[in-house]
């Protein structure tokens, strides 16, 4: 009984802190130069203060991280290839700084990746964007070393959502700007739509991939003629 | 469900199969074929660019449940077609089941093809799939507008309908194998969600889309494309896609509250590109 449970500590204990470390907000992939298009709304004045961001914060999760970094995350886990999941989110992000940001933060992920959490399915990776066959995304980037750490599916899944609300939260604390502990507020709220998404993307169908609204699209497109601004997407 | 879609799948509602081939200088059908309810009205040519012009129908006048529509449409090397319909496309209730259009598109070598298609009404309690695969060549064109509108309730609400779910899947044949350029997918589920809200239709009822796949495609173009927004009362966005065996998509959305303003953009944009690779004049139609 102790041994068994000292063993799942250990265990969890294995990937606990890899995980803390990919998703800390420190991990220097450039998070905090992209809004994912959230300043397009700062812009036209919809998002200016705690509440306004909390709806857009929340349709994100529910559409662009479900339907797009969420289920490649998840086909990832099911065993698609990477050879086709990588094409597949190259064609689906049609904005194309949202496709910018990806493949960024994404090499980045490899680069760090291979030094810290070196694996054989990475280093594939890598090999595929060498030779020109992937662009090299954030959630594909993320979903292969979690997998080869040992996190589980919906463990990752939510560990990838949070990590990327936490710096858009975190971004919008700086542009819009909002005090420390409305971060926190927006945070502890968007938990319960990422847990949504997390059992939402478990659910979802292949044909389902890339069903992102248009309004969010359409910002994303806008911000590439936006005059002044603070981010790269 | 299962059950119905399964019968639909077994017997269409309606097909349709064209081959549009070069012979003497003009676009004509090499191979056709309907069935059931679905089928084109004589070709015709609306100028003297070659560009033959088919004009699909639905006698049935509208998409049931688990009606299954199945569309080939093939543009042979060099071939000039437009396809369009004679009204707009209306999808009934369809209780406990879908109605689905399969539109499969090819493009050969130089093959130029235009979809403009009347807007897509779905009524009350109606659920609807468009799947469309379109498989290009790098030197084919492609230029597909499209208007989905807030549907229509008796009561003269929006958003009545229960889910409209429009997928499109364009392909590069490259001489290292066919290659994703795009995947389009639009879902709206009115009973899931505040579908008019921040993030979703920002406020407004019409949607409108407009994709262009060419070699010719550049940032410029995006650009013009982007100015030409200007003059409408529309909220747009325009961007290109990744460039994919030389060929590149220019990806134009826009959200507005009304088809006709929706329409003027879009014809306004394919205005540009008749005139500037095609040499031909903008599209009338003429259907009213």
């Amino acid at each position: 009984m102790l041994n068994t449970r000292t063993d799942a500590v250990a265990a969890a204990g294995s990937y606990q802190l890899a995980l803390q470390q990919l998703t800390d907000s420190a991990l220097p992939t450039g998070a905090f130069a992209h809004s994912l298009g959230f300043e397009t709304y700062i812009e036209r004045g919809l998002v200016h203060d705690e509440a306004s961001f909390g709806v857009w914060l929340s349709a994100f999760i529910g559409q662009q991280l479900t339907y797009s970094d969420g289920l490649a995350i998840r086909f990832l886990y099911d065993g698609v290839p990477l050879a086709e999941l990588d094409p597949l989110l190259t064609a689906q992000l049609l904005p194309r700084q949202l496709r910018e940001a990806s493949t960024k933060m994404g090499t980045r992920l490899l680069e760090i990746g291979s030094e810290v959490f070196p694996s054989p399915e990475l280093a594939e990776y890598r090999e595929l964007v060498t030779a020109g066959r992937a662009a090299g995304h954030q959630p594909l980037a993320f979903a292969v070393v979690a997998r080869s750490l040992g996190v589980p599916r919906t463990e990752a899944l939510a560990a990838y959502l949070f990590a990327a609300v936490t710096s858009l939260t975190q971004n919008a604390v700086r542009a819009i700007p909002l005090g420390q502990n409305a971060g926190q507020r927006l945070l502890r709220k968007a938990a319960d739509d990422v847990a949504a998404a997390v059992e939402r993307v478990g659910r979802l169908a292949p044909d389902d991939f890339g069903a992102v609204s248009p309004g969010l699209e359409i910002s994303q497109m806008r911000h590439e003629r936006q005059r002044a601004r603070m981010f790269m997407s | 469900m299962t059950a119905a879609v399964a019968a639909a799948v077994e017997s269409p509602m309606g097909e349709l199969e064209l081959v549009v081939a070069v012979r003497g200088g003009r676009s004509v059908a090499a191979h056709q074929y309907h069935r059931g309810a679905l089928r084109v009205l004589r070709p015709h040519y609306l100028d003297d660019s070659g560009q033959v012009c088919y004009v699909l129908v639905n006698p049935g006048g509208a998409y049931l449940g688990a009606d299954l529509y199945v569309i080939d449409v093939e543009a042979g090397d060099g071939a000039k077609v437009l396809l369009t319909t004679q009204s707009a496309t209306k999808i009934y209730r369809t209780p406990g089941s879908f109605a689905e259009q399969r539109m499969t598109l090819r493009l050969g070598e130089g093959a130029q093809l235009e979809l403009a298609p009347d807007q897509l009404i779905a009524y009350r309690e109606a659920s609807y799939r468009q799947n469309t695969h379109i498989t290009v060549r790098p030197s084919s064109s492609l230029v597909m507008a499209e208007v989905v509108t807030p549907g229509w309730s008796p009561d003269g609400a929006s958003f009545r309908y229960e889910e409209l779910r429009l997928r499109n899947e364009i392909h590069v044949e490259t001489p290292d194998g066919t290659k994703m350029l795009a995947l389009d997918n639009l879902l709206i589920r009115p009973p899931l969600n505040d579908v008019t809200g921040m993030g979703f239709m920002e406020g407004y009822s019409h949607l409108g889309s407009l994709v262009v796949v060419d070699a010719r495609v550049d940032q410029a173009l995006a650009d013009e494309f982007h100015a030409l927004t200007a003059g409408h009362d529309a909220h747009t966005g325009v961007s290109l896609t990744a460039c994919v065996g030389g060929t590149t998509g220019v990806v134009l959305r826009s959200l507005s509250n009304s088809t006709e303003e929706l329409n003027r953009l879009l014809g306004a944009c394919t205005a540009l590109l008749r005139e500037r690779w095609y040499g031909q004049p903008p599209l009338n139609l003429r259907k009213y």
